[in-house]
């Protein structure tokens, strides 16, 4: 389980995330949706603790961090807990696609080579790249270097998965094999946090969705009750933007 | 006066047994230069207290003033600074052992060491954000995520001017002469100095460096196109 509490973030004076409350249960899917610059991708990073919050504290499974005071050791464990899948991939570059799989388990959970090879292998397998493990990230489809960016956060087993748009900066005829490996693994009952402007998947997918604006929560809920019964008016108004033809009565 | 082309050959030949100590020179000061770099690029990138401060004014002393100039204020620096220690704390070292050529390899390496603290701070910087945040992603450390992404990652971009910089140490190693160090250039002066032919001594030591510069740009081309193997693809 992954609770939030008073989450908040300033970059200068400009607070960008307002004493944000989640919570996210075990192998539930949570998708976070909101106009640019809610500060989605800001809250993604603070779990990650690649953007250190300014306030609050976050528990992943057992282990708590208030943010004031983590020293680099707390932030060391934290990372741990969680992966990312970054919107422009963020392969390693002089990596082939088996090494950048293999690099966490080696390099990070000290897994004995071989060891991490087989599991790196058939991780690379399931997304769909078994043809690919030599390949280098310049040699792949962003949609191909997206799917590895998933088997590299799969690989660690962390308690949750961060998913950053991870469709957005594709071609759109190779943003569905990578939702169709999202879908899958959400199946498998991996707990992740997704923002996403891919309503179709939100609503198929998730368990929870969660409507952010100007760094707060606007409103959350199961993806019926969301999409089909907003109540707040900023909900309404999104909706309407970006799904025009459900026609929310604002 | 006419040129002497057999000469010429002769000289050459002299000169072959210059060349491991023009190569010596180039080489330590190339070594800890690479490291100075590395620590004074990391000071200035990571905006380190004082010590970055420190880092940034040693880069651009040593940047804007020649290294002829560096070699001799070490050379007549460091011996009065090493005195002065010995006598205060009794050391019972005496600055005249220090052999001439420590002087070249340490003027040198500081000279060095400024020049690639540049080459390589750009080099770092010339690698993604994203690099860096993918490796805490995963879960390293700093140090390691410097280490195995970052570094390789950085090296790759720094490698032409990095032999630049190398081959601008070959050919800065004749500034030894000037403390006594029969390195090729010397050598030059001292087998033309019996018949006066210094133009042809001359020649055969450039024809020498010529050479050497051709062998670290080959060398250099065969480590690029190994370790640039996963940019296929890419602009270059
Ligand atoms: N490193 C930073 N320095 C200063 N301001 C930042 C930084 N990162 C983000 N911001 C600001 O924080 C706000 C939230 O940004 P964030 O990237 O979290 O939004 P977002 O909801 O992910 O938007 P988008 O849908 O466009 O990705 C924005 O106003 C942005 O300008
Ligand atoms: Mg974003």
């Amino acid at each position: 389980m992954i609770k939030l509490t008073h989450i908040s973030k300033s970059f200068g004076r400009h607070q960008v995330l307002k004493q944000i409350d989640l919570t996210v249960e075990k192998g539930e899917v949570v998708v976070i949706l909101g106009p640019s610059g809610s500060g989605k991708t800001t809250l993604l990073r603070c779990v990650n603790y690649l953007e250190k919050p300014s306030d609050g504290e976050i528990a992943i499974g057992d282990y708590r961090l208030s943010c004031k005071h983590a020293s680099k050791k707390d932030i060391h464990q934290l990372r741990q807990k969680s992966a990312m899948v970054f919107q422009q991939y963020n392969l390693f570059k002089h990596k082939t696609a088996l090494e950048n799989v293999m690099e966490g388990l080696v390099v990070v959970k000290k897994l004995p080579k071989e060891e991490a090879k087989t599991r790196s292998i058939a991780l690379l397998e399931k997304v769909g790249l078994g043809s690919k493990l030599d390949a280098y990230p310049s040699q792949l489809s962003g949609g191909q270097q997206q799917r590895v960016g998933i088997a590299r956060a799969l690989a660690l087993e962390p308690e949750v998965i961060l998913f950053d748009e991870p469709t957005s900066a594709l071609d759109p005829e190779l943003v569905g094999e990578v939702l169709a490996v999202i879908r899958k693994i959400a199946k498998e009952g991996i707990t992740m946090i997704v923002v996403t402007h891919e309503m179709g998947f939100a609503r198929d997918v998730a368990n929870h969705v969660v409507f952010m604006d100007g760094g707060v929560i606007v409103e959350e809920g199961p993806p019926a009750e969301l999409f089909n019964h907003p109540k707040e008016e900023r909900t309404k108004q999104f909706l309407k933007r970006i799904t025009p033809e459900l026609n929310y009565s604002i | 006066m006419k040129i002497d082309p057999s000469f010429i050959w002769t000289a050459l030949v002299q000169l072959l047994s210059a060349i491991p100590t023009t190569l010596v020179i180039t080489a330590v000061s190339v070594t800890a230069g690479f490291v100075i770099g590395l620590i004074t690029a990391l000071l200035r990138i990571y905006k380190v207290p004082v010590l970055g401060q420190i880092a940034t004014g040693y880069v651009t002393f040593i940047r804007g003033t020649p290294m002829l100039t560096h070699l001799l204020l070490i050379y007549f620096g460091l011996p009065m600074l090493l005195d002065a220690l010995s006598a205060q704390f009794g050391w019972g070292f005496k600055s005249s052992s220090i052999p001439m050529i420590g002087f070249a390899f340490i003027s040198f390496s500081i000279t060095a060491g400024a020049y690639m603290a540049e080459v390589i701070r750009s080099g770092l910087l010339a690698v993604n954000r994203g690099q860096l945040e993918a490796a805490y992603s995963v879960g390293m450390t700093t140090p390691q995520a410097l280490r195995r992404i970052v570094f390789p990652q950085a090296l790759a971009v720094s490698l032409p001017n990095l032999s630049n910089s190398v081959i601008g140490m070959l050919h800065g190693s004749t500034l030894a002469f000037t403390v006594s160090v029969v390195e090729i250039n010397a050598k030059a002066q001292i087998v033309a100095s019996t018949n006066w032919k210094f133009f042809e001594a001359y020649l055969a030591a450039a024809v020498i460096f010529w050479g050497l510069t051709l062998l670290i740009e080959r060398i250099t081309a065969v480590i690029e196109k190994r370790i640039n193997l996963y940019n296929r693809g890419g602009v270059a």
